[in-house]
């Protein structure tokens, strides 16, 4: 049975959700689609024993206080999306090396001024420096705002007039940026810690990039849901179904079904669906290797595929963990450790990509800190993260596997108790072990990939950004996510969601000028 | 603006480089080559092979063991070829069509892990007075049948992370098949603990793969310890399986995994309790729901003995079916020929997670399972679900082979 949508949206991930609830809130008859029983992608949960678990949220940024919301809150404000928002305290705390080679063990706050304060306590003599780089952080942020707004087509007049450093800066990658101010190294090893976020080195991340998620983290604090992010992914789905949105789980998208070139509908695992439109979560090598006719994919097309040359982003590994002794008791009092063998994220990143043997590199979150009810009563919950080369994980045998994803497991357990002094392995009641295959499996990424492509030198997200019209050119399909121009990231994801969303209803409304039905509520705005 | 940043020597073409940014990129794009764009990926073919969403099966032999009333079911892969790996321990959700009904039963595997790869699982099935599907698998199944299951599924396994070297197997009956895995994963070298098997049947005669446990008792990390409920004799422990028996074979540091029927696991809470166990020691594999919810103290009374009708929404489809407030959602869906999700039918996996658009239900504690927000907003695990109104629900659909 068959039945006619506007826009089919396929993959309920934050790009899926938040692309469905803009064109449902725009009047558009939507059917959301997803491949497992539930939705969220990586923003879900799990339930071992008396624990639920959080899959992968660290922390997301723009959410900012009720009163002052910033962008995702706002986002979710407009969507009628309510979640219960727990304020993360610190930015972080990382044990490491400093690029001298002496020890780093540093916890930095949020909010501009205490990070400042809190640098020129490490770094003594930095403040002056470190107050006239945040004043070029907001420059920047301000400029990037203001190109977002412009759909690509921002007047270069303002950018030169009003935001003459982000016109300097932009073209160049982070490091670059921090040894023209003359940042002193010391602050620099500091301010590196977040670049597994992005998973991109210092070197080859953009500026641009960096210093959005710097300063939302920092300047607007982090927040997670007080449930899991299974929490948001739910309240968007029941919010969808009340804008009259439909959402079909255990739903695979097949095909991709054309009449001439442009696309009239969607061959799922529960049938054929017409619709005007899908904007689609899903990688676009898959899309165009498996799901669309061959020869309608343009030349140029193939050639931005080759171009990446599949240099899909970081996979992940995480173990999480169920204990039961409370944080306190176990001597836990932040919620966020990064650790890591040295503090140069280019070195980092080979070292991650060396293997077993050459990675040290972990977080460890323990969710009870931002949230004392994240478990029962006497106990607490947490989650390493670290990352994984493609070949070591792609050439693993199923039979090497569960001792293979052990090995590593026991390494950062090991870890956080010889760096941080946490003995958490006598404690253990539940344990969960992901690794790239897992991601690979649950999320049907490219190689497990939960970043997209890597957003670096000339594939940076103010490039993309700046052809949102040139790229994925398939009449009436568009893919969002990761790997589309915000880039990775739970917040990005959300952006890119409705970014992809109204740039589609921009697309139906241009192309059925005459047609009510494709004018109603009118798109981008 | 105080700040003035320039990179460099080039510092005056920043600018331009800045407006660049889109004509690099596409520099970079059009020099690459056009070629044809494959999505082949190594990790992703790995994850498929170990969780592919179901695996075809031939029932190669059928063994009787007729003291227990019990047949083991032999199958191999059906294209010929290596079938999932697990950890021993993990079960098979095995898909049947009988008559009109659409079913599915998890049983555990009792063959090794190492076996899976040369294409082989074993399930034990024992003869369970009005068991629907048992009484199938018992008397119609014969070499050459083909069946469809899921991948090994379940968490109830020894996890060297978690657990203490030494593990007391508390079994009953069919519950003996995840520890017959266990043993035969530490035999052939897979796993590395040791096992203690406390094993209860009725008699010596209705012994589960009582010459089977022998063999591997030979192993020095393998103990097994019959205890005959109805039958006193040298050699066995007699009676029940009580606090005192495991005290007496467990030693120290040890944790406690339970496998068998519902009337065990009522007793063993008991026993259990008088041990002292940290709850991170006591492991039980989820056994499906009460046969007589209606028993439980929190069983809405008005309930009792009434027939609903569900409205049952799957895709674009929809139907109405009646259904018995005393038997779970799921069998009402599946005995209407509807193919729906399920895999552990205990409320465990949430396989089987369902969406309530009008109406109310039980869910009982024993079986509760589910996520915070799918208790808010009405998402139900059908399999340990029962109807006490008429209800709406949302049913997703079953990935089946084409």
């Amino acid at each position: 049975m068959s039945k006619k949508y506007d826009i089919v949206v396929v993959g309920a991930g934050n790009a899926g959700l938040s692309a469905a609830l803009h064109c449902a809130k725009e009047g558009k008859k939507v059917l959301l689609i997803e491949q497992h029983n539930l939705p969220g992608g990586c923003a879900t949960s799990f339930v071992r024993g008396r624990f639920e678990f959080e899959p992968s949220l660290h922390e997301l940024c723009d959410i900012g206080p009720e009163n002052d919301p910033a962008e995702i809150r706002e986002m979710m404000n407009e969507y009628g999306v309510k979640i219960d928002w727990k304020m993360v305290p610190d930015c972080f705390r990382i044990i490491t090396k400093y690029s001298d080679g002496t020890p780093m063990d540093v916890t930095m706050p949020s909010g501009k001024q205490p990070f400042i304060d809190k640098m020129e306590y490490y770094v003594p003599g930095c403040k002056a420096k470190m107050e006239e780089y945040f004043e070029l952080l907001e420059e920047t942020m301000a400029g990037t705002a203001y190109i977002s707004a412009s759909n690509g087509h921002a007047d270069s007049n303002v950018l030169k007039s009003k935001y003459p450093n982000l016109l300097r800066t932009g073209s160049y990658p982070v490091k670059k940026v921090w040894n023209a101010m003359k940042i002193p190294q010391k602050c620099q090893d500091i301010l590196s810690t977040y670049w597994g976020y992005l998973g991109i080195d210092m070197e080859h991340m953009a500026f641009i990039h960096y210093c959005n998620m710097f300063m939302k983290y920092v300047t607007r604090a982090a927040y997670i849901p007080a449930h899991t992010s299974h929490e948001i992914s739910c309240k968007m789905v029941e919010r969808l179904r009340e804008l009259g949105g439909d959402v079909w789980f255990n739903c695979r998208a097949e095909e991709f079904l054309f009449s001439g070139d442009r696309l009239c509908g969607v061959k799922t695992s529960s049938g054929v669906v017409d619709c005007d439109y899908v904007l689609a979560n899903i990688n676009p090598d898959i899309i165009y290797a498996k799901m669309m006719p061959k020869d309608l994919i343009p030349e140029r097309e193939k050639k931005l595929s080759t171009a990446r040359n599949h240099n899909y982003s970081a996979r992940m590994f995480t173990v999480y963990v169920g204990l039961n002794k409370t944080a306190e008791e176990l001597g836990i009092k932040d919620y966020c450790i990064f650790m890591a063998d040295t503090s140069d994220s280019a070195q980092e990143y080979k070292n991650i990509l060396g293997g077993y043997e050459k990675n040290n590199f972990t977080i460890f979150l323990c969710n009870n800190i931002t949230n004392p009810e994240a478990s029962p009563e006497g106990t607490s919950i947490g989650f390493f993260t670290s990352m994984g080369n493609r070949e070591e994980w792609g050439n693993l045998s199923e039979e090497d596997y569960v001792a293979y994803k052990n090995k590593y497991a026991k390494k950062f357990i090991k870890e956080l108790k010889d760096k941080a002094g946490i003995d958490i392995a006598p404690y253990i009641e539940e344990i969960c072990v992901a690794t790239p295959w897992t991601f690979a499996r649950y999320l049907g990424t490219p190689e497990g990939s939960v970043y997209g492509y890597e957003t670096k030198d000339w594939d940076g997200m103010m490039a993309r950004m700046m052809m949102l019209s040139s790229d994925y050119p398939i009449k009436g399909l568009r893919p969002i996510g990761a790997a589309g121009p915000r880039g990775d990231g739970y917040s990005s994801a959300y952006v890119c969601g409705k970014l992809m969303a109204r740039l589609a209803l921009k697309d139906l409304k241009e192309e059925a000028p005459g047609d009510p039905a494709a004018n109603k509520e009118g798109g981008a705005q | 603006m105080a700040v003035n940043v320039k990179i460099g020597l080039i510092g005056a073409l920043d600018m331009l480089k800045f407006k660049n940014m889109a004509k690099v990129r596409e520099n970079a794009i059009q020099a690459a080559p056009a070629k044809e764009i494959t999505a082949d990926y190594a990790i992703n073919n790995n994850a498929k092979a170990l969780h592919p969403d179901y695996v075809k099966l031939v029932v190669s032999e059928v063994i009787d063991h007729p003291g227990a009333a019990s047949k083991t079911i032999v199958f191999k892969a059906a294209d010929g070829g290596k079938l999932p790996y697990f950890r021993a321990g993990q079960y098979l959700s095995l898909k049947m069509k009988i008559g009109d009904s659409v079913i599915s039963r998890p049983y555990s595997i009792s063959s090794a892990p190492k076996e899976a790869l040369e294409g082989k699982y074993e399930l034990t099935v024992r003869t369970n007075p009005g068991g629907f599907a048992a009484e199938y698998l018992l008397s119609d199944v014969k070499e050459g049948d083909s069946f469809t299951a899921s991948s090994p599924q379940g968490n109830f396994y020894y996890e060297e992370l978690r657990d203490p070297a030494h593990i007391v197997a508390l079994a009953g009956g069919s519950g003996i098949t995840p520890f017959l895995s266990m043993a035969k994963a530490i035999a052939d070298g897979t796993e590395d603990f040791k096992l203690t098997i406390l094993f209860g049947s009725r008699t010596e005669e209705q012994i589960l793969f009582k010459d089977e446990l022998e063999k591997l008792a030979e192993n020095e990390k393998i103990e097994v310890v019959h205890v005959l409920s109805d039958e006193e004799k040298d050699g066995y422990e007699n009676g029940f399986i009580t606090a005192e028996l495991i005290r007496k074979y467990a030693g120290d540091d040890y944790s406690v995994f339970i496998c068998g029927p519902e009337a065990m696991y009522r007793f063993l809470e008991g026993e259990l309790a008088k041990l002292g166990l940290e709850r991170k020691n006591i492991r039980r594999e989820a056994l499906g729901v009460t046969k007589k919810v209606a028993a439980l103290p929190d069983f809405p009374e008005a309930a009792k003995g009434k027939t609903f009708t569900l409205k049952i929404r799957q895709g674009a489809a929809e139907c109405e079916i009646p259904a018995s407030a005393e038997e779970p959602i799921l069998v009402a869906v599946e005995r209407a020929g509807i193919t729906a999700p399920s895999r552990c039918r205990s409320g465990e996996c949430g396989w089987c997670r369902s969406k309530v658009l009008s109406g109310t239900y039980f869910a009982p504690a024993e079986n509760e399972n589910r996520r915070w927000a799918d208790i808010k907003w009405d998402y139900i695990h059908p399999c340990a679900t029962f109807p006490t109104s008429d209800m709406v629900i949302e049913v997703p659909a079953e990935y089946t082979p084409k």
